[in-house]
């Protein structure tokens, strides 16, 4: 390939970029009937994509060459009409990560840059085979760069151009692997903790929409994920269940702080329509929650990967532990509706819990649980749900529903995130600083004194 | 059932939430993917490629905005494309307004509703969400004006750069500048909320990398956002000038071109000057509170600083004060807006923290700055006044004496002042004379075309020339050393017109020697550039005077100041000190051509200024030539003023205060009298005419012991009672008819009062102290002895004792006579010199009666008589007169039936009188003269036997003028009696009563001897 560079140097950016698609092409149909295993990219290729498509700084001396924002899209649309054609999978893989995975250098900037408008191109004119691509390399790439992906996406379909959404609702047809993928990212992206981080409803709406068609959509990647395949280090989750139910918990609270800034800026009769979507929402996780069992045991993973991670619940339950903390001091005059709210997330995380923990979503004892939500206040279902059933709850060492990672012998040894076979260490169990909530407290061997009302 | 209730909403709401949203948003019906890869690839290439034929660039522009609508990812490609657009309409609509609408108009129309369209789409965006658009579409809009505006510069309809009005107007006018402008508008509007700093840095980034061509851009912005434009835009100017330095700073003073390097300030003033049209008052404040902010000491925690950056920064802070120095001294416009609030704020705790902050500068940096602010000061067009008196305030040095409004500033900052204020001098007076150097040097260029060069500081000190007189007048330590020198600086800039108005205010405004010093020097330095300055000065202060400008005491100054300039010129002439001797002939020859306007104030209301006009009109010389109206009014106003002051010296005394002042005020209305008598013949009738007839008027006779003689003998009724008789000389006379019999009708009735009304009601009479009188008259008698004496009627003065008393003139003493006659006596009938018999005297009974009436009423006729007598042979002329008082004394004493002459005290003195009148007057030898010694002794009938010859004589040898004959060697008119008849013939009635009454005569016996 390194000839190539002096044929290319003194042509124009674009004819350059074109020509070096071309030969990539080429190189990489040869490469795959050569048949050699595993086909694999190499840095000299790698070297000249950054310098005469993504137009990294080769050394100080020579300025970079640039490309004009029309030039760029004509490269773009080539490369659209050249994964569109390009027949063989594999080759349009190597292609694609031959363009666009990380090096961690310099060019990852531009890098990502392009991707994120080839695949904003994509869903526009529905380009399934880049999609597909885009899926394969949100599995791989860390991510923080998955969730700039998504980032752009969202910017270019919901907030930059109006009327837009349609498009990217078509996504899911198109491609339910990306589409899966995006949602993971975007509930990565979105952890409702300030205004920013704040999904726009149009965004929501869309994810509901599409999880309501077809729960499963949800376990795309799960799915299709062979058994021995190996999760990048800080990828993406598998599924995205983890973020909805961070979505769906934190949501009231979220949004009732954000319709408290709304008022003012008058717009708030856009965030009324979120609390029905946010239900749903819930309703459809629940439901996926309840697709599992099936799935573990058909692929034999019952007990073994926890889709759902005790560390992320724990994140979460103290994240909620302190805005609860938050709301209580801020409202002072409506503290009938923050009770409501309140209970409502407790209601809603007690559900996903026992929901997950059912399900063997969730691997950990009740001891685990009860130590995360120990600063929780008090709920009646989630009190319920930690006691777990009467017969059981004197015997820790025999969790009746979930496996304890204590009694669990993962069978899956490369199984690198899942920290399945490491001890696992209670988590310490914090001293209740809500005076004014009655702290969560197990109450060995005590009735429930009242019953839940719903 | 919650949940189920729950879905059912969000299923019924999120459709149709997704409708409604794209039912808004995109109007024309969405693409499919396939038709959308096709429209990508139409974009790129320019090629319809389902038609096959080439897109125009309007289907071109068309197919960019709707990409700009469905695909996200071609923004930046559509963005870039539309640039080009953009560009073509420009050009089209510059090009046809060079061909002047030859082309037909609908090139550029073609585009303009593409234009519209993309700015419809592009507004819209902004306001469906400004957080993403605004910041993409600023920074495009402000990129893509900058271009346009940089390349179509040079074209041949676009203004120079310079004139940023023009400029606008062209960019407003064209369709696609103004759609870019607004959409920049909308986005800055919209970004201001969360990140103003963001698009303004852009929006001056571009400025400065397309300066000066995009300054219109800022400017218009600037105008719609002022509040925000204006910081950044001196922010950004302040950083820039900080990291240039001090060096370019130098040399942008010397005015040497910037070079390759444009520095930010050059936008920062224009962009500025622009927005000082409407915003002058914005910019003022915000040039003030940077001025402000980098002298307050920065204290950390001041969380102020958030906004912009600048105050946290001490190096920033050290620059700003030479950087708005420099900033005012590129444009007028903002220093004016500044200048005039900046003095106020100079407060000393802020001169303080100033001189802290330049005591940090090298010493070059700081003469620089002072140069600059010299320069600043004296171009300043508005203001200098105040900052004149501020610097003047705050240099002049503290004594024990505070003087200033303010108290004394720290000794540091009042020796900047005062240098400040010194190089401020130096620097005017470079300004100033090279000025007229330069005029002089090359004539033929700078005459005409070159107007000469305007020094605004001084420009607009001329009109407080006033003020600053006054200032200079305090006489204040330094102060007035500086405003004295600036003052001749004014004056020789302002021409003639302002030095007379400064000469003019310090003539009136001095109220010392010391003071009216500062005028002569004044004078002494501009009078060898300036011809005829002080006679237009006086001109001037005459003028005031007629348009009542100046109060009762600027007017007694002035004319005070005026006596004393003229006075040192006779000063000077005793000490022989000729050098500023013309400048008082010049004041003195000023003022004598302006006599006659004095002259009215010798009648004004307050007597300080009649007193200061008499003093002046009596220093002042004459002028050579005058016009007799002026003289007459002169010589009026003179000897009214004589009177008035006369009664003013007896009602002084009466109070017992102003004795000196009245008297000198006598004095010197008696100087003038006589110097102006003695002027011309003209004036010297004048005078003595009117001086006379005022002596015997009415209302001055009590001044000089006359009584308006009441015939009446009814009692002096209460002033209470004042009835009105209801008697009219107009209803007799018509009543009357025609004919009026003088002599012994109606109107002798009207002497005591109309008949069947009884007695005429007396007034009451003030009666003066008889010691007031008799100095009147003494005053009087020298008024009038001195103007006859002194006359020039002569030609030349005899040479004569100074002992002696100069002989009366005998013109003079004519003109005593003539104006004696026409008051005393009002009827001339019987007029001639010579006498009738004694019997003819009956019939003019009526008229001897009003003369010896007029006799006893005005004591003072009798010392007239004898100065008429004393210059012979004037009293030729009052023969009638005489006659009649002597017919009137006949008749009494040979009606009296008294023992004695002595008893009727007042017929025997006006016999004495009249007697030896007439033999001073030489109608009587002396033998007939010296009869009146006898008079005293005699009984009433031997008197009227003495009146009698005196009478007879006097008919046989009539008063005739041509019996005199002037004697040189004595200077007087003589008369020879031998030429006349006997006299012995008339000697005899006088022997008779001498040998009658030897025992008591005989000592006066040799008196009559021939």
């Amino acid at each position: 390939m390194s000839d190539i560079r002096q044929s290319l140097l003194p042509r124009d950016v674009l004819s350059a970029a074109k020509e070096l698609l071309y030969h990539l092409d080429i190189y990489f149909c040869n490469l795959v009937q050569s048949g050699r295993q595993p086909p694999q990219v190499d840095s000299k290729t790698l070297e000249l994509v950054e310098e005469f498509i993504l137009h990294a700084p080769k050394d100080r001396n020579t300025p970079a060459r640039r490309m004009s924002a029309l030039q760029e899209l004509h490269l773009l649309e080539i490369m659209c009409s050249c994964f569109q054609e390009q027949s063989r999978d594999t080759v349009r893989q190597l292609m694609f990560s031959a363009l666009f995975s990380l090096q961690g250098n310099q060019a990852d900037e531009s890098r990502m840059a392009l991707l994120g408008k080839l695949v904003s191109m994509a869903v526009a004119v529905g380009r399934v085979p880049i999609l597909e691509c885009a899926a394969t390399w949100l599995q791989r790439a860390h991510r923080v760069y998955c969730v700039r992906l998504a980032q752009v996406l969202v910017d270019d379909y919901c907030s930059m151009v109006p009327g837009s959404v349609p498009t990217l609702h078509n996504i899911h047809n198109a491609s339910p692997r990306f589409c899966c993928q995006f949602i993971t990212a975007v509930t990565t992206l979105y952890d409702l903790t300030t205004e920013e981080l704040t999904p726009p409803v149009e965004l929501l709406q869309m994810i509901v929409s599409w999880i309501q068609d077809d729960p499963r959509l949800v376990l795309v990647t799960f799915l299709n994920m062979p058994l021995s395949s190996s999760q990048p280090i800080s990828s993406l989750d598998v599924t995205p269940l983890g973020g909805l139910v961070r979505w769906c918990v934190k949501a009231p609270l979220a949004y009732r702080r954000d319709k408290k800034l709304a008022v003012t800026n008058g717009s708030s009769e856009s965030d009324q329509a979120v609390g029905p979507l946010f239900s749903a929402l819930h309703l459809s996780v629940l439901q996926v929650l309840m697709l599992l069992p099936n799935i573990f045991n058909e692929k034999g993973l019952f007990g073994r990967l926890a889709l759902l991670q005790l560390e992320s619940l724990a994140a979460l339950t103290s994240d909620l532990s302190r805005l609860l903390d938050q709301a209580d001091k801020q409202t002072h005059t409506s503290s009938a509706d923050t009770h409501a709210l309140s209970q409502l997330v407790l209601d809603r995380l007690a559900q996903a819990l026992q929901v997950a923990m059912a399900s063997g979503a969730l691997l950990c004892s009740r001891e685990d649980l009860r130590t995360i939500c120990s600063r929780l206040p008090h709920n009646n279902l989630l009190q319920l749900v930690l006691s777990g059933p009467v017969m059981y709850y004197n015997n820790i060492h025999t969790p009746p529903l979930a496996f304890s990672p204590h009694a669990a012998h993962s069978p899956i040894p490369s199984h690198p995130a899942h920290p399945a076979h490491t001890p696992h260490t209670p988590l310490a169990t914090h001293p209740s600083t809500h005076p004014q909530y009655p702290a969560q407290p197990f109450m060995t061997g005590m009735p429930f004194p009242f019953r839940p009302s719903h | 059932m919650l949940k189920d209730q729950v879905m059912s909403v969000v299923f019924d709401g999120s459709p149709l939430k997704a409708m409604q949203s794209s039912h808004t948003h995109t109007p024309q019906t969405a693409l499919s993917a396939q038709e959308l890869s096709q429209e990508i690839k139409s974009f790129i290439s320019g090629f319809d490629t389902v038609q096959g034929r080439k897109l125009s660039v309007r289907e071109h522009a068309r197919c960019a905005v709707r990409l700009l609508r469905s695909v996200p990812a071609c923004r930046g490609a559509v963005l870039e494309h539309l640039r080009g657009v953009y560009d073509e309409h420009v050009s089209a609509f510059l090009h046809n307004l060079e061909t002047e609408g030859d082309a037909s108009s609908g090139v550029s129309s073609n585009l303009e509703d593409i234009i519209q369209e993309v700015h419809g789409v592009l507004s819209e965006f902004i306001r469906l969400n400004a957080r993403a658009w605004a910041p993409l579409v600023s920074t495009w809009a402000v990129d893509l004006l900058g271009q346009l505006s940089s390349k179509h510069a040079g074209r041949r309809v676009a203004p120079p750069s310079s004139s940023l009005n023009e400029l606008l107007q062209l960019w407003m006018s064209c369709a696609a500048t103004r759609s870019l402008m607004e959409a920049y508008s909308q986005c800055l509007a919209a970004m201001l909320a969360w990140c103003p700093d963001a698009c303004v840095d852009a929006l001056l980034d571009t400025s400065v990398q397309h300066s000066p061509h995009f300054d219109w851009v800022v400017a218009h912005i600037g105008s719609a956002f002022p509040g925000t434009i204006i910081s950044r835009v001196l922010a950004c100017g302040l950083k820039d000038f900080c990291s240039h330095g001090a060096k370019d700073q130098g040399l942008m003073i010397m005015g040497v071109d910037k070079g390759s390097r444009v520095p930010k300030i050059g936008s920062v003033v224009g962009i500025l000057g622009h927005l000082a049209g409407h915003h002058s008052d914005s910019i003022r404040k915000e040039l003030l509170r940077m001025f402000q902010e980098s002298l307050t000491p920065s204290s950390p925690l001041s969380p102020t600083s958030s906004s912009t950056s600048w105050e946290s920064s001490p190096q920033l802070r050290r620059v700003a004060v030479p950087f708005l120095l420099q900033l005012a001294a590129m444009s007028p416009n903002l220093f004016g807006a500044v200048s005039a609030e900046l003095v106020e704020l100079l407060r000393p705790p802020l001169l303080l923290q100033l001189q802290a902050l330049l005591q940090g500068l090298p010493r070059e940096e700081l003469d620089n700055m002072l140069g600059l602010a010299v320069h600043l000061i004296s171009q300043s067009p508005s203001g200098g006044a105040q900052v004149l008196r501020f610097l003047a305030d705050t240099a002049t040095p503290a004594s024990v004496i505070i003087s200033g409004p303010t108290p004394s500033p720290h000794e540091g900052v009042r020796e900047g002042c005062d240098r400040l204020l010194q190089m401020l001098l130096l620097h005017l007076h470079k300004l100033v004379f090279s000025r007229s150097d330069g005029v002089e040097g090359n004539p033929h260029h700078s005459t005409s075309s070159q107007p000469q060069r305007v020094i605004p500081f001084l420009e607009e000190l001329q009109s407080h020339v006033g003020e600053l007189c006054a200032e200079t007048l305090r006489l204040e330590r330094k102060r007035h050393l500086w405003l004295h020198q600036l003052l001749c600086l004014l004056s020789v800039y302002g021409g003639p017109n302002v030095a007379t108005e400064a000469l003019c205010q310090l003539l009136t405004q001095a109220r010392s020697p010391e003071e009216l010093a500062l005028a002569w020097q004044l004078h002494t330095t501009l009078s060898s550039c300036m011809v005829g300055l002080i006679p237009a000065a006086i001109t001037r202060c005459v003028a005031q005077i007629h348009t009542h400008t100046l109060g009762p005491r600027q007017l007694r100054q002035l004319m005070l100041n005026l006596a004393a300039a003229i006075q040192s010129q006779d000063e000077e002439r005793r000490s022989a000190v000729s050098t500023q001797s013309s400048m008082a002939i010049q004041v003195g020859s000023a003022v004598s051509g302006h006599l006659h306007d004095f002259a009215p104030l010798l009648l004004h209301g307050d007597p300080a200024v009649t007193h200061s006009a008499v003093r002046l009109l009596s220093c002042s010389p004459l002028p050579r030539t005058s016009s007799p109206a002026h003289l007459l009014l002169l010589s009026r106003t003179a000897v009214t003023h004589f009177f008035l002051v006369l009664r003013r010296r007896g009602e002084g005394g009466k109070v017992g205060r102003d004795g000196g002042q009245t008297g000198e005020a006598v004095n010197c209305s008696v100087l003038l009298l006589s110097r102006f008598a003695a002027y011309s013949p003209l004036t010297l009738k004048a005078v003595l005419q009117q001086i006379v007839e005022g002596a015997l008027h009415k209302g001055n006779a009590d001044l000089f012991g006359g009584q308006i003689a009441d015939m009446s003998g009814a009692p002096v009724p209460s002033p209470s009672l004042s009835l009105d008789l209801g008697a009219s000389l107009l209803d007799i006379n018509c009543r009357f008819g025609t004919t009026v019999n003088f002599s012994g009708s109606v109107w002798s009735v009207f002497h005591a009062g109309v008949i069947g009304k009884g007695l005429k009601v007396r007034t009451s009479t003030q009666l003066l102290d008889p010691f007031e009188v008799i100095q009147n008259v003494q005053t009087l008698l020298t008024v009038i002895i001195q103007c006859c004496s002194s006359s020039g009627l002569n030609g030349s003065q005899p040479p004569s004792d100074p002992d002696e008393p100069p002989p009366i003139n005998a013109e003079a003493a004519k003109v005593i006579a003539v104006t004696l006659v026409e008051n005393v006596c009002p009827d001339v009938a019987n007029g001639e010199l010579s006498w009738p018999p004694e019997e003819h005297a009956r019939t003019t009974v009526e008229r001897d009666i009003h003369i010896r009436r007029c006799f006893e009423t005005h004591p003072v006729l009798f010392p007239l008589l004898q100065i008429v007598a004393a210059g012979r042979p004037a009293l030729c002329y009052c023969s009638a007169v005489l006659r009649g008082l002597l017919a009137t004394l006949l008749a009494h004493w040979e009606a009296s039936r008294e023992a004695s002459s002595v008893d009727s005290p007042w017929h025997l003195q006006a016999s004495c009188l009249l007697v030896s009148c007439m033999g001073e007057g030489q109608l009587l030898p002396p033998v007939l003269a010296n009869v009146h010694e006898a008079f005293p002794h005699l009984t009433p009938f031997e008197v009227r036997l003495l009146l009698l010859a005196v009478w007879e004589y006097v008919r046989g040898n009539g008063p005739m003028p041509q019996k005199f004959v002037f004697s040189s060697e004595k200077g007087l008119f003589c008369r020879d009696f031998s030429r006349d008849g006997d006299v012995s013939r008339y000697v005899a009635p006088i022997h008779s009563v001498l040998h009658k009454n030897i025992d008591r005569l005989g000592h006066l016996c040799w008196r009559f001897q021939l």
